[in-house]
């Protein structure tokens, strides 16, 4: 039947329309749910206001989270939900795929999550998200004129993260 | 080879030492405050200066303890040296580096109303150079420091009109 045919059926996904231009949208959320950054560089649909947009995404990963570690076959113990871990330990889901888009999420031992949104065909991002994280410690963290818990406006590190969010191939 | 501390502690320590001195000691005074860090920068500076010039002979002249400041203590404070020096012959010197290292990761944000201003003459008025200029007292204080310990008195301010190069300017009192 037609209905598991391959990708002719649905729409193709948009093809990156310029070398560099991969990624579609960052989040940065604290441990408490502020979102301390939302940068986006090609979304044609908004369906929600940007509050709603917000609380959506984080308590999507949220469950998300939970779920994968209480489905976890290899682990005897309930372990730690709700406490953040070290990327890599523990049980927790790092992106998923739809035939349009890739999410690709991490989170910190201090609570930062951070989520990418690209185009399908990328690669594994985990590394691309341990050095977004080190742009955030270097340029937010450490800047004197940053208040922690408010949303990130530093020019430094909007720069920094503009271009190398360009350079993920 | 000495103990040695974390560079983001050092980071931290100073940020904090400047936030407590502004917001909670001398809250509505930015000058005293701004007094009493350059105090603690020029005991800083003093004893530094001992320390790093254990081994070596007396300074000729004033240059000789400008240039000291600009290869040797700068190294040892920041791993560079400054990047150029400039001097009027008259006692005054400009010291330029050109990527100040505890001023790196200092940005501010583009959209609020007390922005930078895109006119370079606004600049030094505007909110964003006071709040950064406070981080300076510390390292003019420093040079302060060391140089009234090799005999030279003097006094020296900050200049950020070009970001990320950042100048101390040293008057030497006759």
């Amino acid at each position: 039947m037609q209905f598991f045919g391959g990708s002719d059926i649905s729409p193709s996904p948009p093809a990156p329309t310029a070398p560099g231009n991969n990624a579609h949208m960052i989040y940065v959320f604290n441990r408490n749910g502020v979102c301390l950054l939302y940068k986006e560089w090609n979304r044609p649909l908004h369906t929600l206001n940007a509050q709603q947009d917000h609380k959506l995404m984080f308590g999507l990963l949220f469950s998300l989270k939970s779920l994968t570690a209480k489905m976890d076959p290899t682990s005897a113990e309930k372990g730690n939900l709700g406490v953040p871990q070290l990327p890599g330990q523990g049980c927790s889901f790092h992106s998923f795929r739809t035939n349009t888009y890739k999410l690709s999420f991490m989170e910190t031992p201090s609570g930062i999550k951070i989520i990418l949104v690209t185009h399908p065909k990328t690669g594994d991002l985990r590394d691309f998200l341990k050095y977004i994280y080190n742009l955030y410690v270097e340029y937010v963290v450490k800047n004197p004129l940053y208040t922690p818990g408010t949303p990130v406006s530093c020019e430094l590190f909007n720069t920094a993260l503009d271009q190398y969010v360009r350079s993920i191939a | 080879m000495g103990r040695e501390v974390s560079e983001s502690c050092i980071d931290s320590l100073l940020t904090e030492m400047v936030s407590s001195y502004c917001n909670h000691f001398y809250a509505n005074k930015p000058e005293l405050a701004a007094r009493r860090i350059e105090a603690i920068g020029y005991q800083v500076g003093h004893q530094l200066s001992e320390r790093y010039t254990m081994e070596r002979p007396r300074f000729s002249d004033h240059l000789e303890a400008i240039k000291f400041i600009c290869k040797d203590f700068w190294s040892e404070l920041f791993k560079k040296q400054i990047d150029n020096l400039k001097t009027n012959h008259r006692g005054t010197f400009v010291l330029q580096d050109n990527r100040f290292r505890w001023l790196a990761r200092m940005s501010l944000d583009p959209t609020a109303d007390d922005a930078v201003p895109q006119d370079p003459s606004d600049f030094a008025e505007s909110k964003a150079a006071q709040a950064m200029s406070m981080y300076l007292y510390f390292p003019c204080g420093i040079i302060r420091g060391a140089l009234s310990n090799l005999g030279i008195p003097c006094a020296v301010s900050a200049d950020i009109s070009n970001l990320p190069a950042c100048s101390f300017v040293v008057r030497i009192k006759a």
